[in-house]
């Protein structure tokens, strides 16, 4: 059995009367106890509010599921309430947010955030134990001295590491890492992928990892999700060869620059903005091998099992 | 940016109208500002549409007889400050020495730090009350926030790009304040003098209501009310119609300037 | 590393708070000297101006001699500076009393009035910005700016006025003259005062406040806060409130100065035996020493005070200076 399972969830902005602005449609997505998948796509793709869909704060910047299901072993997520949230939130899910530099609370020592998050997570545990335990766990190496410092006073992967610290605090079986690298200089960055691949080796937590890099979830990730203009266009298992012209052409763009690290996802053009989604494939316009009926119906779903893709002409893509 | 656009027309309206009808009043009326007109403390009517003072003077013609006082007054107290505390920023902008710019900036901070009413108050010690002790006091007090804000945007500009291209082409020094440190700093400072108007009329009229600024029978703002507020019980209309006028010019003020800046803000996204 | 980490960060914030420091002391220099020139810079002659210029020779002669114009001003500067760090601020020309002992008498009077301002306006300012910004309505704010800007614009001489004649004469619940020294009493006659002034600082503090409630509400740190299931009153301080008090903090103690304007006035029309009123009347009496006296202690007040809040903002908020 799978522990999460995504089906044609679509998120969108109520606006009163009128039709809600869609930002991530009919997204599907399954996740086994301990995989580790990566989740990529251009900036404005929906990468974030899908996450935030599994942490319960879509509301809070005005978003809301308009249909689908979300179920997190055996728990349907989709129709949470507030008060609910609070037993998932820390203890079934773990989430560290976009940018490692705006994560913690600028006013609040280490300890007290963490301290926070041990008290979510495991109500009643000897917290100052539990926490060295934790930077322990992310390999921070003087405890001691960290505990009392405030944010500003760490570098970004100190600080990414605590966020990490704190979103673990709860051994939830899923954990949501949004971008958790951006910004970090390229060494950092590899040290926090091997962190998170350690973590899932030793609790066996199931990691959604959200990134602009290919090549770097490539390398850590099991599975990988394609996401463009809230769309999800192709599931492929990790150094497998990409189907969906999209992911062929950001994959071409990673060779073609061969440089790890870098920025990759720079195709031609640009994908079509939220509220303004063509009809058919929302990749069409910057398809190469485009036919007239890409244009036509609904956006194509995912279809096929350990390799989906959502291109109506795969045999067309080389 | 629509929301400043209709803060800027509203203030400008209510700005307008306020100086026309300081223009058209004393002109029209049938009463001179200071001529006893009937009895006093006559509550507002037909005849006195805002009543008449202790002395039996028209306060409707004195209300508007002092609008091109007040705002006049004000106009100089801003300019001035504006002119020369815009000029001393550019200028100890460019100093070199840390002794002098410490120093500078020091004093400019002591004036800052001082209340301006309690230095303007104490410096009309020296001067003896009245308008003109209200603009020489503000020339002396006030340059001060504007040097601030001069110096520091002057320093900005100094730093950019084409200053050092211009001084590299070999443009002489008064050809690049001109054309480059001017507009751009007076900009800054230009912001500021809007509001810092509305202040300034605040403290016109309130010195002349302490009785350190404008003297009676003066029609002013300030000293009309200071005027009527023994019998503000009996006779409210002295007080509250000098008063009424006095909150139009600084709400029309205020409005331009909360106007420009959420343009500048709008602009700025 | 974090050794090294922690103790550049020590030291930076050493050298900030002597820095500013050193930075208040000069600015304090400046404010004697400012305070010491005043009636040194008046034009002509001080004393015939106080005594009449038919005033006899000797009477001016001794009026000189007592307030020490009769020696070179380096030598004056140095005796009011001495004068000064013992306490000593010289004699009222009105009524010879002591300019310290008339200070010290008045001062509390004002310091009053500040204290319950500032209380009065933080409890109106801070549920006000934290409801309209945690509020979603486009309405809302427009109306604020627009009642705020009004509100700025009327000058608190007229609203004491007009709050004089409603509360005062009208509904008679505020006295309209006297005062009783000394903390529970004393708030009787202080607190439409300072409502008068919270006519100013309200707005002009709430939005502050709001502006950087509203930056803080969109960070992403905020998230962490809802993530983490922190209780609201826990939510509203450590995640909303504390990461943007810095900026009305250094407002509020840059306000504290304005406020002391304020009260010259609202002493004036409430007659209230501060040290404002004692300053319009030693003005309008050319008594340069009290004068003098008022000016110094006001400035030497705000350069502290400000210096207080920078201190203070930045115990809130660990980035504040930092970067
Ligand atoms: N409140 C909102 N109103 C309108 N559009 C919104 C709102 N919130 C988000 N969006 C839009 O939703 C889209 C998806 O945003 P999201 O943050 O999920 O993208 P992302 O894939 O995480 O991008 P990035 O890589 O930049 O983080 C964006 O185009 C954004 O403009
Ligand atoms: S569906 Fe058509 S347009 Fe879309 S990727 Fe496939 S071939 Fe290109
Ligand atoms: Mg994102």
């Amino acid at each position: 059995m799978s522990l999460l399972d995504i089906a044609d969830l679509t998120i969108g902005i109520p606006r009163g009367r009128a039709t809600p602005l869609v930002i991530v449609e009919n997204a599907s997505l399954r996740l086994q106890p301990g995989e580790m998948l990566g989740l990529i796509g251009e900036s404005g793709s929906g990468k974030t509010m899908l996450c935030r869909s599994l942490i319960g704060t879509l509301r809070r910047r005005g978003a809301a599921i308009l249909s689908g299901r979300i179920t997190l072993a055996g728990t349907d997520l989709a129709h949470t309430d507030e008060h609910a949230w609070r037993d998932i939130r820390g203890r079934r899910v773990g989430y560290v947010p976009q940018s490692a530099l705006a994560g913690p609370n600028p006013v609040m020592t280490i300890a007290a955030q963490l301290r926070e998050a041990i008290l979510q997570g495991t109500p009643g545990t000897d917290v100052p134990a539990r926490a060295r335990e934790l930077l322990d766990l992310v390999q921070i190496r003087r405890p001691e001295r960290v505990l009392d410092q405030y944010p500003h006073q760490l570098s970004g992967g100190m600080r990414q590491r605590v966020m990490i610290a704190c979103a673990i605090a709860g051994t939830p079986e899923l954990l949501v890492a949004d971008e958790p690298t951006t910004g970090l200089d390229v060494t950092v960055q590899a040290g926090i992928m091997q962190l998170l691949r350690d973590i899932r080796a030793r609790l066996g937590t199931a990691i959604i990892l959200v990134s602009h890099d290919l090549a770097l979830v490539d390398d850590v990730c099991d599975r990988i999700l394609v996401m463009h203009a809230g769309a999800c266009v192709e599931s492929v298992p990790a150094n497998a060869a990409p189907r969906h012209p999209y992911t062929i052409a950001l994959n071409r763009s990673r060779i073609e620059l061969a440089e790890p690290g870098a920025p990759l996802l720079t195709i031609a053009g640009q994908p079509p903005s939220v509220g303004d989604w063509p009809p058919g494939c929302r990749f069409a316009a910057r398809c190469s091998i485009a036919q007239p009926d890409c244009g036509l119906g609904p956006h194509p779903p995912l279809r096929g099992e350990a390799h989906a893709n959502a291109c109506l002409h795969p045999e067309r893509a080389a | 940016m629509n929301e400043g656009r209709i803060g800027i027309a509203g203030g400008t309206v209510m700005l307008a109208l306020l100086l026309l009808a300081g223009a058209a009043v004393p002109l029209l009326s049938e009463f001179q500002p200071n001529e006893l007109v009937a009895i006093p403390f006559q509550p507002p009517s037909r005849d006195y549409w805002f009543g008449t003072d202790q002395l039996g003077r028209d306060v409707f013609t004195r209300v508007f007889a002092a609008v091109y006082r007040d705002l006049g007054v004000a106009f100089l107290g801003v300019t001035i400050p504006l002119v020369l505390g815009t000029a001393i920023g550019i200028l100890l902008s460019l100093a070199t020495s840390r002794i002098v710019t410490a120093l500078t900036g020091s004093l400019i901070d002591a004036i800052n730090a001082l209340p301006l009413l309690v230095l303007a108050i104490a410096l009309i010690a020296l001067f003896g009350p009245g308008l003109k002790s209200i603009v020489i006091v503000l020339a002396m007090t006030n340059w001060a926030r504007y040097a601030r804000i001069a110096r520091t945007r002057a320093s900005v500009v100094a730093r950019m790009a084409y200053i050092e291209a211009a001084r590299l082409q070999g443009y002489p020094w008064h050809r690049i304040l001109l054309r480059h440190f001017v507009p751009n700093v007076s900009a800054e400072t230009l912001a500021y003098a809007l509001s810092d108007f509305i202040l300034v009329i605040m403290l016109i009229s309130g010195l002349s209501f302490l009785s350190l600024g404008a003297a009676p029978p003066t029609a002013e703002w300030g000293v009309m009310m200071s005027e009527g507020r023994p019998f503000v019980l009996n006779a409210w209309w002295m007080t509250i119609f000098p008063g009424i006028a006095l909150c139009w010019a600084g709400i029309g003020l205020s409005f331009i300037a909360e106007g420009m800046s959420r343009r500048e803000r709008g602009a700025g996204e | 590393m974090a050794t090294d980490d922690q103790q550049a960060a020590r030291g930076a914030f050493l050298r900030r708070s002597l820095g500013r420091l050193a930075r208040a002391t000069g600015v304090a220099l400046w404010v004697m000297v400012i305070a010491f020139g005043l009636i040194r810079i008046a034009p002509g002659d001080p004393v015939i101006a106080l005594l009449g210029a038919e005033a006899p020779p000797a009477a001016i002669e001794k009026m000189r001699r007592d307030l020490r114009l009769d020696v070179d001003p380096a030598t004056q500067f140095v005796e009011y500076t001495w004068g000064m760090l013992h306490g000593r601020l010289g004699t009222s020309i009105e009524t010879r009393r002591d300019v310290a002992d008339i200070i010290a008498e008045s001062l509390p009077v004002t310091l009053g009035i500040i204290a319950v301002t500032l209380v009065l306006a933080l409890a109106m300012a801070v549920p006000l910005a934290l409801l309209i910004a945690t509020r979603r309505s486009p309405i809302v704010p427009y109306v604020f700016r627009a009642t705020t800007s009004v509100m700025l614009a009327i000058p608190t001489f007229f609203t004491a006025l007009i709050g004089l004649i409603l509360f005062g004469l009208h509904w008679r619940i505020a006295p309209i003259i006297g005062y009783e020294p000394g903390f529970p009493g004393n708030l009787r006659f202080l607190w439409l005062p300072a409502l008068v002034i919270c006519t100013h600082l309200v707005p002009v503090l709430s939005r502050v406040l709001h502006a950087s409630l509203v930056q803080t509400r969109g960070e992403e740190f905020v998230e962490t806060g809802i993530i983490r299931g922190v209780s609201r009153l826990r939510f509203a301080w450590f995640y909303l409130l504390k990461p943007s008090l810095a900026p009305s903090i250094v407002l509020l103690s840059y306000m504290v100065g304005v406020m002391i304007g304020s009260t010259v006035i609202i002493e004036t029309i409430f007659s209230l035996p501060g040290i404002g009123r004692s300053l319009v009347g030693a003005v309008i009496n050319r008594d340069y020493p009290l004068v003098q006296g008022i000016v110094l202690v006001f400035g030497l007040f705000v350069v502290a005070v400000s210096l207080a809040g920078d201190l203070l903002a930045n115990w809130l908020d660990p980035r504040v200076g930092a970067a």
